[in-house]
């Protein structure tokens, strides 16, 4: 019975020590046991037994290690990698099947991940800018523009006309990241082009204004990926000019864009420096607030030349008195053939001398607020009765776009000139990756005028003459308007 | 690995390496030898005393000799184990250096005693 126990308990050692010794260890307890008789002796042979096992199995087993070690450094001294079986017994169908089921899991999971890593979208792709909307009515510095020097066009309501640098230099769009090494001119390949498309979708699917809509643009970016209509193209500018298009057969949203910079895209929208503050400060006084001209002309028609609408908390000392020194004129011309847009609230400002009572300014890129009405009448003013005009050209844009739209629908003033640049969705700033970003409207304000506004097409004039002759052809509709009097 | 393992020499090898300095003996004629020299102080079980031989085998400080019946024990063949030379000089050194020790704790009054 005693030896069946040890027998038993030999188990615990390793296996090439039960092989080497096992025999031997089973005889000697055999000596031991038949010399030893007695109920003491036997409790002493039962004690060192036992503690013998607790004290010499973990050191058997751990002093496989050093063994273990010893044979890999053996076998490999030329680093190369091997295999080698250091049990010396042969493998049970037990081990066999974990072998096998585990190879098989690892080989599943391998090829799962590998295709996983295809559909992979950058978080940085979905993560969104997070220094818009807040104050974006009031501030010219949103961060709907990419962040990089070279823009392609995205227009919005803040931006201003090139020919002033200095003023554009602290709008929207420029400042670069810190990286500005130009891009590694790699090829596209298929994968690249799916991740860029991915990425577009989801931001569409998950920020565009009309959700039907997006639903339909992210639909027909991926079907014209899966009919081969992107895989010749390699160019990631070409790329971008391709897939801009692609959305708009959907919905021609001219503020709907995906664009490619050659040089890398910063992390974040940055916000306006210091510097740029300090810039745009000096500038609006060194031109007047981009006022060029106010003058009272013959038969006492009050003309102003502004070529932008100007930051209210800067300006509003120099446009209150532009405003006040036509107070008694009889009829106004506001001239917008040179101006590029700007402050929403500018244009507000402006509008409301030109009533005797609040009046809802429809602004696409803002949704309705108490701040879309006009904080009319002014105390003191005596415009808002008099005839009003507005000259236009074809660079007439954007925020002074929504000067004109607003004050034709309202009936307030009579457009003279040409048809306006057609700037009007604004769309927020996106970054997809260190090359590619999407600029998407996320808002639509309620227009209560018109199904259209004037994006892609403009506002059309009242009286169509070339931008030239508009001064003139106001002068005379005004003169005409006050004969009637 | 076996150098590692004997350095220092555990005291349960040393202790096979005594037994065996008189004569050649099996597993068990180590245990017993061994918890003689010993006042029965140590009395070797199978896994340390196989173990101990294992490396000490492995070491070269002994070796396996003909296996062959134990007359006292009956006629089962048993595997008698012999001090190599490199043994019983590593058993000396190991003496020396406790023989020195001893001085040291003699030198220190901590050990009295004439012998030694």
């Amino acid at each position: 019975m005693s030896e069946k126990i040890y027998v038993w308990l030999l188990r615990l050692y390793p296996s090439r020590f039960r092989e080497a010794y096992g025999e031997d260890a089973l005889q000697l307890f055999r000596d031991r046991a038949r010399e030893e008789e007695g109920f003491l002796l036997r409790l002493r042979l039962w004690f060192d037994l036992l503690s013998d096992l607790a004290l010499s199995v973990p050191r058997e087993y751990f002093h496989v290690q050093p063994r273990l070690a010893s044979l890999s450094a053996h076998l490999r001294p030329d680093g190369v990698p091997s295999f080698c079986v250091l049990a010396k017994e042969s493998l049970g169908p037990g081990a066999l099947l974990f072998g096998g089921v585990l190879s098989v899991a690892a080989l599943v999971t391998f090829s799962v991940l590998l295709n996983h890593g295809v559909r992979h979208v950058p978080l940085s792709a979905l993560i969104r800018p997070t220094q818009r909307s807040a104050g974006a009515r009031s501030s010219p510095f949103d961060s709907s523009a990419p962040p990089t020097a070279n823009n392609t066009g995205q227009e919005t309501i803040g931006s201003k006309p090139p020919e002033q640098p200095e003023i554009a230099a602290t709008s929207s769009r420029p400042n670069h990241g810190a990286a500005t090494k130009p891009r590694v001119n790699t090829k596209l390949d298929a994968t690249e082009r799916r991740r860029v498309i991915d990425a577009a979708t989801a931001i569409l699917e998950k920020d565009y204004f009309d959700h039907h809509n997006a639903k339909k643009m992210a639909a027909a970016l991926r079907a014209h990926e899966k009919n081969g209509d992107d895989d010749a193209v390699t160019d990631g500018r070409a790329f971008a000019a391709l897939l801009t298009p692609q959305m708009r057969e959907v919905s021609p949203d001219r503020h709907l864009t995906l664009d490619y910079s050659e040089a890398p895209l910063a992390q974040h929208p940055i916000g306006p420096t210091p510097e740029d503050l300090a810039g745009y400060r000096k500038a609006m006084k060194n031109q007047n607030c981009t006022f060029e001209g106010v003058a009272i002309l013959p038969h006492s028609i009050g003309y102003l030349k502004l070529n932008s609408f100007p930051d209210v908390s800067l300006c509003r000392a120099t446009a209150a008195a532009a405003m006040d020194s036509l107070n008694h004129t009889e009829a106004v011309i506001f001239d917008l053939r040179d101006n590029r847009g700007g402050e929403p609230a500018m244009v507000s400002f402006l509008a409301a001398y030109l009533f005797d009572h609040p009046e809802y300014l429809y602004n696409p890129r803002e949704n309705t607020t108490e701040e879309s009405w006009t904080h009319s009448p002014v105390p003191g003013n005596k415009l808002a009765d008099k005839p009003a005009y507005v000259l236009t050209s074809s660079r007439t844009f954007s925020g002074a776009e929504q000067f004109c739209y607003d004050l034709k629908m309202l009936k307030r003033a009579t457009l003279v000139g040409e048809t306006t640049g057609g700037g009007a969705h604004s769309g927020v700033w996106h970054r997809i990756d260190d090359h590619f970003g999407m600029g998407i409207p996320e808002t639509k304000a309620i227009n209560p005028y018109s199904k259209t506004d004037w994006a892609e097409i403009g506002v059309e004039p009242d009286v169509k003459v070339k931008a030239a002759y508009a001064l003139e052809a106001a002068k005379e509709l005004a003169l005409a308007q006050l004969r009637k009097k | 690995m076996p150098k590692q393992k004997l350095n220092p020499l555990p005291s349960a090898a040393f202790q096979i390496l005594l037994a065996l300095a008189g004569e050649d003996l099996h597993g068990y004629g180590i245990m017993r030898q061994v918890a003689e020299q010993t006042g029965g102080c140590m009395r070797l079980g199978p896994g340390t005393l196989y173990s101990s031989i294992q490396t000490l085998l492995e070491a070269k400080l002994i070796e396996e000799t003909d296996a062959r019946e134990d007359a006292k024990l009956g006629n089962e063949r048993r595997r008698y184990y012999r001090l190599t030379s490199a043994g019983r000089k590593l058993a000396r050194s190991e003496a020396e250096r406790l023989a020195r020790l001893l001085r040291v704790a003699r030198s220190k009054r901590i050990l009295r005693g004439e012998y030694v």
